[in-house]
């Protein structure tokens, strides 16, 4: 859906984006992530053709964005962070302005998208009236007017309330559900990402330095959660049978080479040792992000 | 699709107050110089230089003359000052407030949409110099008499003329003056389109041609006048002209329209190569 080749854009002497590709099939919710200047929106901005690529090829929907810009945008719908509108219209009046500029739109099209995104009440009031998670829903309904095939959402939850970012949790699962959506979802939010995207980017200083699906980045680790009634007399005793090679953090130990899970509980049992949970650690979006980045830093 | 592109722009345009700012302060100064025309000695002023050149003066302080004389301050100080206002909005707003990139993830191409935004700033530029010559002689003829026109312009024009012929020049001189207030809306329209603040736009455009009028009234620029924009402004007065000029106003026009045109590629080109980021 998605198709980035070797892409570069330098703003004077700056390298906001270096030899990025990147591929989003249909039908995923896919992840772009990194830090404030990182180049996510530039990358985004080349796709809908604002920002010019100095190098490589950019195709959405199988067209090349700066050569085939109405074939390319066609069915694409986007929403960027803290969206724009002419406040002194009403909602409606903004739909049928942003819409016309796709493809004449019926006004029976123009109601559904209204009701299907919850303005149905205010949806003729002017736009400097609505609160912010009206506006978010005014920037979802003009996305979804094109009947879109791609969703590109730039920060969707900047500025929202815990319930708002909720809400636009649940209509992004809902969209991609209900209408078999692709969705491109930049996002400082990891736990955001890590609960809805199947596959992730991370982009460091214009270079991507990590692709795959976010199972990869929750990769089991050798680390084993133990929770007991004494953490010191457990590791002392553990240590003494050669049942573990190393502990960490007042909870986490490392099984020696060829132990299980299953020698280490029957073994505490028959210690005496209150057990009240073992579990396999799984590293978290965020540490493996943070991990990601350290090591960035230590390359450079 | 065009249409549909101008409606939008248009509702855009005429739903902000802004835009009405002009008409209003129009308003306002008309009344004024009704006023001051009618009560001060300005009146008498133009009533002796009528019988001076053997007028009789109540035949011509009519509502045409009055409509004229109030209109040509406002021609050459406010019109210039809202037409540039709103044409310096036109692209430099939209890109400030984020609209601009709301739009442009459509399927529509830039010059398309200039296009649009252009197209829609002519039928503004239409509006305004109709609503102020309609009002202009609106207001005149409730306090004076429909009479014959004297049209008097230092320089330039001495002429004067029966009703009809003064109604169809004042018709013919609008249709000069929306080509004028097309042009600098072209000027404020192309500063806007590269990537500046809507008021730098705006200012620009005023000190373009601030700087023709300067230029237009040294002595050492005589030689150089049709190098200035500004010189082919006059063409509005020029219609009133008795034998008609015929090949200065046709100059004018061809320049005024070939100015608008450039003025409109080069915004369209510096707005296609622009990145448009948040």
């Amino acid at each position: 859906m998605i198709q980035l080749k070797h892409v570069s854009k330098k703003f004077g002497r700056h390298l906001a984006v270096a030899d990025l590709s990147l591929e989003v099939p249909s039908g995923e919710i896919y992840g772009l992530l990194g830090h404030n200047g990182a180049g996510k929106s530039t990358a985004i901005g080349m796709m809908l053709g604002q920002v010019w690529p100095t190098g490589g090829e950019v195709r959405i929907c199988g067209f090349e964005v700066t050569s085939r810009r109405r074939e390319a945008l066609e069915k694409v719908g986007a929403i960027f962070e803290s969206p724009a509108f002419y406040d002194y219209l009403s909602g409606r009046r903004n739909l049928q302005i942003l819409s016309s500029y796709t493809a004449s739109t019926p006004s029976a099209r123009i109601q559904e998208v209204i009701e299907w995104v919850g303005l149905g009440a205010r949806a003729d009031s002017k736009v400097r009236t609505y609160s912010h998670g009206m506006r978010a829903r005014l920037a979802l309904a003009q996305a979804l007017l094109p009947k879109p095939a791609l969703l590109i959402l730039d920060e969707p939850s900047d500025g929202l309330d815990p319930e708002g970012i909720h809400e636009m949790r649940q209509t992004i699962l809902r969209l991609q559900r209900e209408m078999g959506l692709t969705i491109l979802l930049s996002s400082h939010l990891l736990t955001e990402v890590e609960q809805l995207c199947t596959r992730i980017a991370v982009l460091n200083q214009g270079r991507k330095v990590f692709e795959g699906a976010l199972a990869e980045t929750r990769r089991q680790e050798k680390w084993v959660r133990l929770r007991v009634g004494d953490f010191a007399l457990a590791v002392r005793a553990l240590r003494e049978q050669g049942l573990i090679a190393d502990h960490r953090d007042g909870s986490l130990v490392c099984p020696a080479p060829g132990i299980g899970a299953d020698q280490i509980v029957n073994f505490l049992v028959r210690q005496g040792i209150s057990l009240f949970e073992i579990a396999p650690e799984q590293e978290t979006l965020e540490g493996f992000y943070l991990r990601l980045m350290d090591r960035q830093h230590e390359v450079a | 699709m065009f249409y549909n592109h101008l409606r939008g722009e248009l509702w855009k345009l005429f739903g902000k107050k802004r835009t009405y700012i002009g008409f209003g302060t129009f308003l306002l100064a008309q009344n004024a110089m009704l006023l001051l025309f009618h009560f001060t000695h300005w009146q008498e002023g133009m009533e002796r230089n009528l019988a001076g050149n053997g007028y009789p003066a109540q035949d011509y302080v009519s509502a045409l003359t009055v409509a004229l004389i109030m209109l040509i301050p406002q021609i050459v100080m406010l019109m210039p000052l809202y037409i540039a206002l709103v044409g310096g909005d036109l692209v430099a707003k939209e890109a400030e407030d984020g609209t601009l990139r709301m739009i442009l993830c459509r399927p529509i191409s830039r010059f398309q949409l200039l296009t649009a935004k252009w197209v829609a700033g002519m039928i503004f530029a239409a509006v305004l110099v109709l609503v102020l010559g309609a009002t202009a002689l609106g207001f005149a003829r409730c306090w004076f008499p429909w009479k014959g026109m004297f049209v008097f312009a230092p320089g330039m024009v001495f002429n004067a003329l029966s009703a009809s012929e003064g109604l169809k020049l004042y018709l013919c001189s609008h249709l000069f003056l929306t080509i004028n207030a097309s042009v600098i809306l072209g000027i404020a329209f192309m500063f806007s389109c590269f990537n500046m603040k809507p008021a730098a736009a705006t200012i620009l455009a005023l000190s373009f041609l601030f700087v023709n009028v300067v230029m237009e009234g040294i002595p050492f620029f005589e030689n150089y006048r049709q190098w200035l924009l500004t010189h082919y402004f006059q063409v509005w007065l020029l219609v009133y002209s008795q034998p008609t000029p015929w090949e200065r106003l046709g100059e004018s026009l061809c320049v005024l329209l070939a100015f608008s045109l450039t003025s409109f590629l080069i915004g369209t080109a510096a707005f296609q190569a622009r990145d448009i980021k948040s």
